[in-house]
């Protein structure tokens, strides 16, 4: 028990390290059990960060938000698996649909370690901060935007930090660091388009106090993400 | 010599054989010099009718997702009208690229030609299915006819670059003097294509026809549908 526990973690200390070798050749084969330990750590890592999100504003928000954060990793990884794998060689890289699926799911469980180890520390945030429920004398607009802004932090760390790792694993894969730009650039560009529209269709995360809390908002179909900040922009610009 | 300038058929890769559609379609994404190799060798025939199916294939099941934003008789009509106009777009544009292929002091031949630009819409098509889910998504959770539009031709012309990348290569290797014929036959079939979405319209929102009753320069069309798009709403 202690020594799968150990072996474990020396995996997942391996991806966080960004060792290129013996994760390239991870991506080699297909191996049941590391796939479920990346897929455990996407689901206990996301869901924890994902809980302390919604706790916020309720319990059964958490609870919600535990299930939606690592749904959203899970389906940016699969839906766009194809056109990433179709990608990598039109761009110079000559791999697999296998390896560049694992290498895709490598770089969401590192994400997702780092959220699930901060998550802990947003949950103390939010256990400090007034609640979300709270009136609006209580609940400064400056506690909200902090709250929020560290939450943009911590999730975009995780992601630069994992991108990296992902970077270094294509270049080592590559042999060129030019063609491992080119292909990360062109993954993050799908992941970013499809993953943005699955998150708009999720919301709420962090919950609005005078919303009900809801798994999926009624209007989650209606609209999406690029309209929605197009039309914020003509807003911002006075130009509708 | 860089391996990509090699002549074709000089690494023994390139003289593998496809002997399907699958090993086509591996083969145009990551040995495309495989593809270009056996266009030139007698019997390529089979080849090119595999190309060309499984880009009338690709093109059906991307129109069906194209489809589902309308749904209805959008479902049958979408996938028609996509895999018939690409099809359509490639059948007359195919004699001025011979014209200018042998302008341009290309030596290749016909079949060659033909070959190539089945390769060019096998590849489109096929990015098209990998941009599928990510298309079937918006097309469930928007409205705007307009966002659609702009979403799936940001699409199609990701996956003609990449189609027509494939025909440049092909195209370098056939010992031509210049590329210029060949970039003003590329323009000729970008606006050939475009013009068939407005042509074959509609293909992403509803209407009470099979075809329109109305001809339309496609940057009218256009211009018309950004007019007409709702304004944002305001909460």
């Amino acid at each position: 028990m202690t020594a799968t526990t150990n072996s474990l973690l020396s995996e997942i200390t391996v991806l966080l390290r960004g060792e290129a070798a013996p994760i390239s050749a991870w991506t080699e084969q297909w191996n049941g059990r590391r796939l479920a330990v990346c897929l455990a750590v996407i689901v206990v890592g996301a869901g924890l960060y994902g809980a302390a999100m919604g706790y916020w504003r309720a319990p059964q928000q958490a609870f919600y938000v535990a299930i939606k954060f690592p749904l959203i990793i899970l389906l940016t990884t699969f839906g766009n698996a194809l056109l990433n794998a179709m990608l990598a060689p039109l761009l110079g890289l000559n791999i697999s649909l296998r390896q560049s699926f694992l290498a895709v799911l490598f770089s969401f469980t590192i994400a997702s370690a780092i959220l699930g180890s901060f998550s802990p520390l947003a949950a103390f945030l939010v256990w400090n901060a007034p609640p979300l429920s709270a009136s609006a004398a209580e609940l400064s607009t400056g506690t909200y935007s902090f709250i929020q802004l560290t939450h943009v932090g911590v999730i975009a760390f995780a992601g630069v930090t994992a991108n990296l790792r992902l970077s270094q694993l294509l270049q080592h894969l590559s042999g060129n660091s030019r063609i491992a730009r080119r292909v990360l650039l062109a993954w993050l560009a799908g992941n970013l388009l499809f993953g943005s529209q699955l998150t708009w269709i999720m919301r709420p995360f962090i919950g609005a106090p005078g919303l009900p809390v809801q798994f999926l908002r009624a209007t989650a179909f209606k609209g999406n993400f690029y309209e929605s900040v197009f039309h914020a922009l003509l807003r911002l610009l006075n130009l509708n | 010599m860089p391996p990509a300038m090699l002549p074709l058929g000089e690494n023994p890769e390139d003289r593998e054989k496809i002997p399907n559609a699958v090993s086509a379609i591996e083969s145009i994404l990551r040995k495309p010099r495989r593809i270009m190799y056996q266009l030139r060798q007698p019997g390529s025939g089979r080849l090119i009718f595999s190309m060309v199916m499984v880009a009338v294939c690709c093109s059906l099941i991307y129109g069906v997702v194209v489809g589902t934003f309308s749904m209805g008789d959008q479902l049958w009509a979408a996938p028609v009208k996509i895999a018939g106009g690409l099809l359509f777009a490639s059948l007359i544009c195919l004699p001025s690229l011979y014209i200018f292929t042998c302008l341009s002091g290309s030596q290749a031949r016909l079949a060659e030609i033909c070959g190539l630009v089945a390769g060019l819409l096998m590849l489109m098509t096929i990015l098209l299915i990998g941009f599928a889910p990510v298309a079937w998504l918006f097309s469930q959770s928007t409205e705007s006819v307009v966002w659609m539009g702009v979403l799936h031709l940001v699409f199609w012309f990701i996956a003609t670059f990449f189609g027509l990348r494939f025909l440049e290569t092909g195209f370098s290797h056939s010992k031509a003097r210049s590329n210029a014929g060949l970039n003003v036959w590329i323009m000729i079939f970008m606006l050939v294509a475009v013009q068939l979405t407005t042509a074959l319209r509609p293909i992403v929102g509803k209407a009470p026809t099979f075809l329109p009753k109305e001809k339309k320069f496609f940057l009218t069309h256009w211009g018309d549908n950004f007019n007409a798009a709702p304004g944002p709403k305001r909460d």
